[in-house]
């Protein structure tokens, strides 16, 4: 399956050299900051401090614009109704529509926080293997569990998804046809499901035979091996302080 | 060869000793099993579908608890559960096998439960990987491989563990002229001992002195390959064919 | 049921981390409890990636096609692993789609895995005066499935409306409120049938699922 997010994990970049560790706590930090961020002075900033953060991790933009394509959709709706929705004072008048300020300003925050939160995340994300990032979260003390279930679903995700469009194929090749609806469709779309569950439930049981084999339960988490560097410690200091620079920015001024 | 496979040459590897086994208010699967393996033995092992080949491999390991009689590896009788790397298990799926993300991952996991320092265990994963012949592929995530690469990654995530005593269930399932031809010199050069169960005749003819015959739990023949894959007879009545390069030509080609 | 980033103030989307951490914690808790979780992680992970998997399948609803939130089924099987499950479908979505989001990961956790967790007690009702008969397999679990769904779009409905700022007065948003919960009735159907289809599927094929973890 092509979603994998590892076609860009192999570049170099100050990005992909940045410990994984202090990386997700510095980008994360930063996004958080965005989403706090109300006033429309500090917009640019905001732009300013993504398009930084995007080119120094060397990513194409051809990457930006396939990740951003689909998700804008919603909020481009969203952001083109609040101006004619939302807000008492009228702007200009286009025709028997007004363009309302309060309406427009929601629009263009709404908008821009949406583009620097998800461009930073392509960089968080897009700049280290899946892997190097629970690896990363497990080191920052996330609970076995959660790292244990995200590493697993994530390796047999493809495998799951390759054996959906199989079935699919093959139910289309026996005459279903996904457009009509009735309930005998339902059920066979509710068996398709059911039989992926009783598929990858069957798989499990031998998964975990195969990790008590090789001693799962034996030795202690000793995953991922970090090792962080001035230079690090330096950059996650930075994201820090710039992303306080945003909060303190939006309550002081 | 490792330190830790030197021993006395009229020790077995493996004593099995009426061995029974069902699951409970069911018929038996295993009935009155008995098999014993000296080191460096190739053993093939055969039958019919349901014969309990993959029970037995269940039990050597211990992940199946037998309702009767005894299963002894190097002089230590198999405890349920219990984690002996000195036992390796290759599965019938590879993707059972192969739960980690990345494929160094994966060979490395069983060294890490074993507790062995850092520098044995990137040695021990690198040795492994180049004996299959996938020294490359160490940094691939596994859902990327082939199902030839697959197999062999599976094969070096045991390997690595260094066992004396190594199951392959059906290895060469699935596999293409060419990975089936890299399997069968792998398993010619190995010098581990080896029981391998597998409908792939040709494959035990060429890999296997020994072979052992199986039908409806119980042991039918023990002996030499070519004489017990050459009974037409005997292997007609269980469900076997005499390979063919045992089958007498009229025509030479 | 995902609330993309920059849509929420900030006041909303910290409240949904604030009440992520204790339910996971709780959830968390409540699984060691029930023993080694080694043994259960495989099956819970691999059934994370499942229903992940199932959401992707297209559902024909005229004059379009939608995708089932699923969240009862999640519940009735997974029990405490749903809330897991859920904050790791989530995260995959926001990491490889960009769907839902970083910043409203926890209102998005709260909007589908509270709603999980209950429908895994109503689903458990099925068991109640006697053997889980296929028939009362079929009924909780429609109603699982009918009753997560409207339990998350009884959440996540209000806060779209509430917190997007839209210059309406109080009764209209509240009118919009309604209108759009309406709206997602014929889904909770749709939801409850399916979830019912399976869950009958499953006791007649792996009726060991159905208790799994």
């Amino acid at each position: 399956m092509k979603f994998g997010f590892d076609e860009y994990v192999h570049l170099s970049s100050p990005l992909h050299r940045w410990d994984a560790r202090y990386k997700l706590v510095g980008l994360m930090a930063l996004i958080f900051a965005f989403a706090f961020v109300r006033d429309l002075r500090m917009l640019p900033a905001m732009l300013l401090a993504t398009a930084v953060a995007y080119s120094l991790s060397r990513l194409p933009p051809s990457f930006l614009f396939t990740r951003l394509r689909y998700p804008s959709l919603f909020v481009v709706v969203v952001v083109l109704l609040l101006p004619f929705l939302s807000g008492q004072t009228t702007l200009v008048s286009l025709g028997p529509i007004d363009v309302r300020q309060e309406g427009l300003i929601a629009a263009i925050l709404i908008a821009t926080r949406f583009l620097c939160i998800l461009t930073v995340g392509l960089v968080l994300f897009g700049t280290a293997s899946f892997l190097r990032t629970v690896e990363a979260m497990h080191a920052l003390r996330v609970p076995d569990i959660l790292t244990d279930m995200a590493l697993l679903a994530y390796r047999y995700m493809f495998e799951i998804g390759d054996y959906l469009h199989r079935m699919e194929a093959a139910m289309r090749l026996r005459g279903f046809r996904e457009r009509l609806v009735s309930i005998d469709g339902l059920r066979t779309l509710a068996w398709l499901g059911g039989s992926i569950l009783v598929r990858s439930y069957e798989r499990s049981e031998w998964v975990y035979k195969a990790m008590i084999l090789r001693g799962y339960g034996e030795g202690e988490h000793g995953r991922g091996e970090f090792q962080a560097n001035r230079g690090d410690v330096i950059a996650f200091v930075g994201a820090l302080v710039v992303a306080g620079a945003f909060i303190a920015a939006e309550y002081l001024i | 060869m490792p330190a830790e496979m030197v021993e006395l040459p009229d020790d077995p590897v493996l004593t099995v000793s009426g061995l029974c086994f069902s699951y409970p208010d069911q018929p038996d699967v295993l009935k009155d099993v008995s098999l014993r393996v000296m080191p460096g033995e190739h053993i093939g092992l055969i039958g019919p579908n349901g014969a309990g080949k993959t029970t037995l491999f269940l039990i050597i390991c211990g992940l199946l608890e037998a309702t009767a009689g005894e299963v002894v590896v190097m002089g230590k009788p198999v405890a349920s559960r219990q984690f002996r790397p000195d036992v390796g298990l290759v599965f019938q799926n590879p993707d059972d096998q192969l739960f980690c993300p990345s494929v160094y991952d994966d060979v490395a996991f069983g060294l890490r439960n074993m507790k062995l320092p850092r520098d044995e265990v990137e040695a021990r994963a690198a040795q492994a990987l180049s004996t299959v012949g996938c020294a490359g592929l160490a940094a691939r995530p596994v859902h990327h491989l082939s199902e030839g690469e697959k197999r062999m990654v599976s094969i070096a995530g045991v390997l690595a563990m260094h066992p004396q005593l190594i199951l392959y269930d059906e290895p060469s399932a699935n596999l293409d002229i060419r990975s089936r031809r890299r399997l069968i010199r792998l398993l010619q050069g190995s010098a581990e001992t080896m029981i391998v169960a597998s409908h792939d005749l040709e494959l035990l003819l060429e890999v296997c002195s020994r072979v052992v015959l199986i039908d409806k739990g119980r042991v039918i023949a023990d002996g030499d390959s070519r004489q017990i894959m050459g009974d037409d007879r005997l292997m007609e009545e269980h469900g076997q064919e005499k390979p063919h390069s045992l089958v007498p030509h009229l025509k030479p080609h | 049921m995902h609330i993309p980033d920059g849509l929420l103030p900030a006041q909303v989307w910290a409240t949904g981390y604030a009440a992520t951490v204790p339910v996971a914690w709780y959830s968390l808790r409540r699984i060691r409890k029930a023993g080694d979780p080694r043994e259960h992680i495989p099956k819970a992970s691999l059934l994370t990636a499942a229903f992940f998997v199932v959401s992707w399948i297209h559902i024909p609803v005229p004059p379009t096609s939608v995708h089932l939130v699923l969240n009862g089924l999640l519940g009735a099987i997974l029990g405490f692993y749903a809330f897991p499950a859920i904050l790791i479908g989530l995260f995959f979505q926001a990491v490889m789609f960009q769907h839902g989001g970083l910043t409203t990961l926890g209102v998005n956790a709260i909007i589908m895995g509270v709603p999980a967790l209950l429908a895994h007690y109503v689903f458990r009702l099925r068991n109640f005066k006697g053997e889980a008969s296929r028939l009362k397999t079929g009924i909780f679990g429609f109603i699982a499935g009918f009753f997560a769904l409207a339990a998350s779009v009884a959440i996540f409905v209000p806060l779209l409306i509430f917190f997007i700022p839209s210059g309406f007065d109080v009764a209209t948003e509240r009118a919009a409120v309604f209108a759009l919960a309406l709206a997602h009735v014929p889904l909770m159907f749709i939801e409850g049938v399916f979830t019912a289809a399976v869950a009958m599927f499953l006791q007649r094929v792996r009726p060991g699922l159905l208790v799994a973890v």
